[in-house]
């Protein structure tokens, strides 16, 4: 059971990266591309956690804790949150460029949008 | 009182920029005039002095400064450090330098947005700066995203369509590799518990072998090899370059691309230079794929009327290069790898500056329709000649002795043939520029072969500033680049050093004494000439003979063209296959 445990999230993380992959390839909306990338990206939170994933530990809390306590390793948590803000960041950017190319274009399928074509 | 400054000064070329950079958002609308100008360009000189500084300090050995003074307690790293040797003050110097001179191009360029231009401009200079400078693999990734957030941003800037479609390429493959460093920081991180290049370093030395170690160099390799354009990673940099404002490709193909080089270079030598497997990886693979990189980014070149795009894909050709000077994994490989990255960015930085003048001046890039418009501006058409050769293996100036060091580090180094893909890529991308020369500023070439396909728009730029206050940067650029030979090669030998003693090496010694093979320079000039000579004479040529040379070249170049489909999809595959390929490779291995 444990050595279940101990798989599973890696197995998440690659199967996420994997079909977020996928759907970035095969993508015919710049929307749909754009919430792939997020998914890609939610593997990078997923590996982060379970790197720093200790069985039996808890929160990195030590408020009613004594310093000692086991506890998760706090520093991929701190990562993340990291990972997350440069995440929402680029998400905004892609999206505000989708939304002004809309404008100009009235689609944004990748295959008819495509930069510089004669 | 001086101690305390010398003390406080490695983190100040880049918290200063950041610190302006807020300043001025805060005082957008506010200032008048040509103020937000001058803050930026005092602040980018500002760290160039600074990085100036700690390149004298970083003579004695490196600097080490651990950020709050969290240094290491009983062995231990709990904190952030920035160690700067010789190299990374001379790139953050070359940066600061840099970007000051694209500010001086640009200067009035954005006045429509106010400050905003001048702040991410600030940022992007501050976080390539940060990135040169840390020796933390997670600090590294943050400074990493900091300037492509600010470049994907940047890119889009004329808010037409093919910039939003250049832009949106950029972001995802590059967003892409943002995630897949991050996913082989997490990788390395959970069996090693740190960060800090040095411990990451030991951790590798006590498991050399281990699988997870190279999985985590392909992902961190990967990230980093799409930013600096390997074959075939590179595909969203011609799209990206091509549509994103002159001054901001000047930086891009100058510093920001072989950035990402330079941090893979770091990386292997401080990090990663225990397992076997990643030297393998390194010495074998990248090796031919930099070959690869070279002649296929020529060719490409060769195939554009676009001047902006023709520069990106003769960009990626250099970074080929470079990545073959990297992957000698040998010191004078670094020396020759520091010498040739400092010599392209700075006539790579002058030609997109004469294409910026193109635009500005004549409201095109397009070298076809540009046909003997540029007659009147002869002093631009003397500097984009100066340039072109200066990138074909004209043998003077800094380029060409970073490509004799190169070619001399592979002759030692056992990889001789090194010099045939150099020869090729050069002559390729010098033949190029010096096609446009020719044709745009003396009218030659009435006849175009098959470029004239290559896609091509309308386009234009602000036509506020006067001609010579765009040109000077451009002549400085070459200037430095054809007069500071003698100089480079000494820094080249002083940086490799400083490099390697970052990396706790500082007993290799960094021979520069094996001469460069005297005939590559010549090969390449004459490759150049050659290709130059045909594409602008060819409607002299007996019909048949230019009907024959096209036949033959017609499927190689065809084939390159439908490569560089603009489809995401397609790039996003590329990039799979090629971490499928080093996956590949480190099963074999």
């Amino acid at each position: 059971m444990k050595a279940l445990g101990d798989a599973l999230p890696w197995a998440v993380t690659a199967w996420l990266f994997a079909v977020g992959m996928y759907g970035v390839v095969t993508s015919r909306h710049y929307v749909h591309l754009i919430g792939c990338m997020s998914v890609v990206q939610s593997s990078t939170y997923v590996l982060l956690l379970a790197a720093g994933f200790r069985w039996g530990a808890g929160a990195p809390i030590f408020y009613d804790h004594p310093p000692g306590t086991p506890s998760v390793d706090p520093v991929v948590q701190a990562l993340v949150l990291t990972d997350i803000v440069v995440g929402a960041a680029v998400t905004a950017l892609l999206l505000a460029l989708a939304l002004k190319l809309h404008r100009k274009r009235g689609t944004l399928d990748p295959d008819v949008l495509r930069p510089l074509r004669p | 009182m001086s101690d305390f400054l010398a003390g406080a000064l490695p983190p100040l070329p880049v918290a200063v920029p950041l610190a302006v950079a807020g300043v001025l958002l805060l005082c957008n609308r506010l200032l008048p005039g040509r103020v937000p100008d001058i803050v930026a360009l005092l602040t980018a000189l500002f760290a160039a002095a600074a990085s100036a500084l700690l390149l004298r300090q970083a003579a004695a050995g490196p600097v080490t400064y651990w950020f709050g003074g969290w240094s290491p307690q009983q062995g231990q790293v709990i904190g952030i450090a920035f160690v700067i040797g010789q190299a990374g003050a001379l790139l953050a110097l070359f940066t600061a330098g840099l970007t000051g001179l694209a500010l001086l191009f640009s200067w009035g360029f954005f006045a429509e947005v106010g400050t905003q231009f001048h702040a991410m401009m600030l940022v992007f200079m501050a976080a390539m700066i940060g990135f040169i400078l840390t020796h933390d693999v997670f600090n590294m990734f943050v400074w990493f995203e900091a300037m492509s957030v600010t470049a994907f941003a940047l890119t889009a800037y004329a808010l037409n369509e093919s910039a939003l479609e250049g832009a949106l390429t950029f972001t995802v493959t590059n967003g892409i590799g943002s995630f897949l460093m991050l996913g082989g920081i997490g990788l390395l991180y959970a069996p090693a518990g740190a960060l800090d290049f040095g411990a990451l370093e030991t951790f590798v030395r006590g498991a050399p072998e281990s699988a997870v170690v190279a999985a985590s160099f392909c992902m961190i390799a990967a990230a980093l090899l799409i930013k600096g354009a390997m074959v075939p990673l590179h595909f969203w940099l011609g799209d990206a370059h091509a549509v994103a404002p002159s001054p901001l490709s000047v930086l891009f193909s100058g510093i920001m691309v072989p950035l990402g080089l330079f941090g893979l270079m770091r990386l292997v030598w401080t990090v990663f230079l225990p397992a076997p497997v990643v030297q393998h990886l390194v010495h074998g693979l990248l090796l031919s794929l930099g070959a690869v990189t070279a002649f296929l980014g020529g060719l490409a070149a060769l195939e554009q009327r676009h001047i902006k795009r023709l520069l990106a894909f003769s960009t990626v050709s250099h970074m080929g290069v470079l990545l073959m000077a990297l992957a000698l994994m040998t010191p004078a490989g670094v020396a020759g790898f520091l010498a040739y990255l400092v010599g392209h960015g700075m006539v790579k930085s002058a030609l997109f500056i004469i294409a910026g003048i193109l635009l500005a001046r004549l409201g095109s890039v397009d070298a076809i329709v540009l046909r003997g418009r540029g007659k009147d501006l002869w002093p631009v058409g003397l500097a984009c000649g100066v340039g072109g050769l200066l990138l074909g293996g004209l043998p003077v100036g800094v380029m060409d002795k970073g490509a004799g060091l190169i070619d001399a580090a592979a002759t030692a180094g056992g990889a001789s043939w090194l010099a045939a893909p150099l020869v090729l890529g050069t002559g390729l991308t010098g033949a190029a520029v010096l096609r446009v020369t020719g044709r745009v500023f003396a009218g030659l070439g009435s006849r175009p072969g098959s470029e004239q396909e290559a896609p091509h728009e309308n386009e234009q730029e602000p036509q506020n500033r006067p001609l010579w206050l765009m040109l000077s940067p451009a002549l400085v650029l070459l200037g430095a680049a054809l007069v500071w030979s003698d100089g480079v090669r000494a820094v080249a030998r002083a940086g490799a050093h400083g490099f390697l003693a970052t990396a706790g090496l500082d007993a290799l010694p960094v021979p520069l004494s094996d001469p460069p093979h005297p005939l590559v320079p010549w090969l390449s000039l004459g490759l150049t000439l050659l290709i130059a000579a045909y594409d602008l004479w060819r409607d002299r040529l007996p019909g048949r003979l230019a009907s024959g040379i096209d036949w033959l070249s017609a499927p190689l170049f065809g084939v390159v063209t439908r490569l560089h489909s603009g489809i995401i999809g397609d790039y996003v595959a590329w990039i799979t296959a090629g971490l499928a390929l080093f996956a590949a490779v480190l099963g074999l291995s």
